[in-house]
């Protein structure tokens, strides 16, 4: 088995067919920060198996809907089949977001990389998002 | 101007002054701060002119294991550090059976990186995403 970093190393067993369980991410996600200028919601759901993610971002005037997007899922070890985060790309163009996102403390840490094509500095910005569980 | 949020528009993003922002911060090699890693021990960053390269070691099962030197995209990180402006890197790593998607980011005077590993090989490890950080030790 080929490693690039002991860590990498994990033997598993051939009748496991099990994928990455999303259990724990599906719902709406806030920004912690009242303030953004940026990402404002993360919406995920899940249907036939896969995960879709729909981003709102704040705008001069008013919510952006960046619409729906597939998300590719991370565990935390190449053995785990718990999420431990995502990563998905969105391209508009101009410029092209990708999104890291990686669970701490129930939290969503999420990671904007913005790299554009009409001369604008390629910038990065790092927020915090918690499920709207609607209990109270 | 397009844009698909606000921060698109923060006129940082069109002033050259953020294209020189200092990126001594960055620069250098760096320790991880867990003598047993079972990943990255030590990270080398380096600057020619505008451009930034990445290379590391990781730990092997005798030696370890080099990973190569790497072209990294430079990315204003204009929202931490108190409004500082700082830079962050991007830099993706290719092993052929495996992919790292990284980025890297001075917090406080030490060196976090963040690695997406995608696994190529059929293997059917799971795709995994972990944090270390790292000390100066230039």
């Amino acid at each position: 088995m080929q490693f690039a970093q002991i860590r990498d190393r994990a033997e598993i067993k051939s009748h496991d067919a099990r994928n990455i369980d999303p259990a724990g991410l599906v719902g709406m996600w806030v920004n912690s920060n009242p303030d953004t200028r940026g990402v404002a919601r993360m919406i995920i759901t899940e249907s036939g198996g896969k995960l879709s993610l729909r981003v709102q971002a704040i705008g001069p005037d008013g919510l952006i809907d960046w619409g729906s997007t597939d998300i590719a899922l991370f565990a935390s070890s190449p053995s785990s089949r718990a999420a431990a985060g995502f990563m998905c790309l969105y391209d508009f163009g101009f410029a092209e977001t990708r999104l890291e996102a990686m669970i701490l403390k129930g939290l969503i840490v999420l990671a904007q990389i913005h790299t554009f094509r009409d001369g604008r500095v390629d910038y990065f910005v790092r927020e915090y998002f918690a499920l709207d569980h609607g209990r109270y | 101007m397009e844009f698909k949020q606000s921060g698109h528009l923060d006129p940082a993003l069109t002033d050259p002054a953020t294209r020189t922002l200092n990126a001594d911060k960055l620069i250098g090699r760096w320790l991880n701060t867990n003598p047993q890693t079972e990943g990255l021990i030590e990270i080398l960053i380096e600057r020619d002119g505008e451009h930034f390269f990445v290379s590391a070691l990781a730990a092997g099962e005798n030696r370890p294991i080099r990973w190569p030197r790497t072209g990294a995209t430079a990315l204003a990180n204009l929202e931490e550090e108190a409004g500082q402006r700082a830079l962050a890197l991007a830099v993706d790593f290719d092993f052929g059976f495996m992919k790292a998607e990284t980025y890297l980011r001075v917090n406080k005077g030490v060196l976090v990186i963040v690695a997406y590993h995608t696994f190529l090989d059929g293997s059917r490890r799971s795709n995994y995403v972990n944090r270390e950080f790292f000390h100066r030790r230039d």
